[in-house]
């Protein structure tokens, strides 16, 4: 057994009294419960590196040894909620840029910026450093995503190449209509609606079948919502660390066994589908 | 498993799963009610480690994390079974 189980020190685990046997056991029936085409490139297109203001943290290191226990090759990661003192991310996008570069055939660098406060000096310092996308949260940073503030950065990160993931999910207000504007604005824009979008699904499916690059990840997603979609809009993600590869990767493998989903099809979700947004680039 | 068995253990295991999101202890007693429920399908054995987890250290961070991997786990294979997901 590995010193991690299902993402967390498999010792704390243990002197909690936790049957660590077991809990292996699951973790490993739970990895197989996708079959996974060979010569697939597994991608967990959604990680937070740092400390959140709420407490959960992950470092470099952790992620690596946890994408190395799961059969993971590379995992898009980007800053947790620490805006840190200027409220811009130019520091903890810094501290990503550097585990990227010292793992630079794991981690795939986005940035992450709060739109009203410094976006595009920090989106500018983070091209310049490396970075491959963009992460945005409306509900943590407190932003409409239709704001023109919004706008200006998806349209510059649009503009840049990258990517924008959405956080879009767990909150209170109607996603559909946002979306709408922010795409009527952007339409060239490539999101990646994080949580299968369970924030309001249904309306963000009809808006993601009007736009080719719009696609959702599993992160902590529910099944329902993930074999409504068609695969070619889904990417495998984890949201460590509030996910982890094992629960992710028996979400995968329910979905494609309910969806009837082809070896083509898993071999898009868990890796070739948001290599195909990030431009096909290794 | 029956329609209404397959209901119980989704209804059960997803409001557990609120539950350890939010820290709240009621997250221990909708386990252990999930874990019965569950008793002999997939689920089953993904509550029964979730519930003698939490009832043991509810307070560490990393059991309620691996908790709540379990519970999220149950909840998909009893989603599965309900949307069709063909026997194991």
């Amino acid at each position: 057994m590995s010193g991690r189980l299902l993402g967390q020190d498999a010792s704390v685990l243990r002197s909690a009294g936790a049957d660590v046997d077991a809990l292996a056991g699951i973790e490993e029936w739970a990895r197989r419960s996708v079959v996974v085409p060979e010569g697939t490139l597994v991608v967990d297109a959604h990680v937070h590196l740092g400390v959140d203001r709420d407490g959960h943290k992950l470092s470099a290191a952790d992620l690596v040894a946890d994408l190395d226990a799961n059969g993971i090759d590379r995992a898009v990661a980007f800053p947790a909620d620490e805006p840190g003192p200027g409220g811009d991310f130019r520091e903890s996008n810094g501290r990503v840029l550097k585990a990227a570069g010292a793992h630079p055939s794991r981690i795939i660098p986005f940035c992450r910026v709060d739109p009203a406060v410094g976006a595009e000096a920090a989106m500018d310092e983070a091209q310049a450093g490396g970075a491959r996308g963009l992460k945005l949260h409306p509900v943590a940073q407190r932003f409409a995503p239709e704001g023109d503030e919004c706008v200006a950065v998806v349209r510059r990160a649009t503009d840049l190449g990258w990517p924008v993931l959405f956080h879009a999910g767990f909150g209170a207000r109607a996603l559909g209509p946002a979306f709408t504007a922010l795409l009527e604005r952007v339409p060239d824009a490539r999101l990646i609606l994080a949580h299968g979008g369970r924030g309001d699904h249904r309306a963000l499916a009809v808006l993601a079948a009007a736009y080719p690059d719009v696609v959702f990840d599993t992160s902590i997603a529910a099944l329902p919502d993930l074999v409504s979609l068609p695969p070619e809009r889904i990417v495998f993600g984890t949201d460590r660390p509030y996910g982890d590869h094992a629960q992710a990767l028996h979400l995968v493998g329910a979905a494609a066994r309910v969806a009837g989903w082809d070896a083509t099809a898993v071999r898009g979700v868990l890796g070739g589908n948001i290599m195909r947004l990030l431009g096909g680039a290794s | 498993m029956s329609a209404p068995d397959a209901l119980r253990v989704v209804t059960l295991a997803a409001q557990a799963e609120m539950a350890l999101v939010r820290r709240d202890t009621v997250a221990g007693p909708l386990l252990a009610q999930a874990a019965r429920a569950a008793e002999g399908m997939p689920a089953g054995p993904l509550l029964t480690h979730a519930a003698a987890m939490v009832r043991g250290e509810p307070d560490r961070e990393a059991v309620r994390q691996a908790a709540l991997s379990l519970c999220r786990m149950a909840l998909q294979e009893a989603q599965a079974d309900m949307l069709g997901d063909a026997p194991r």
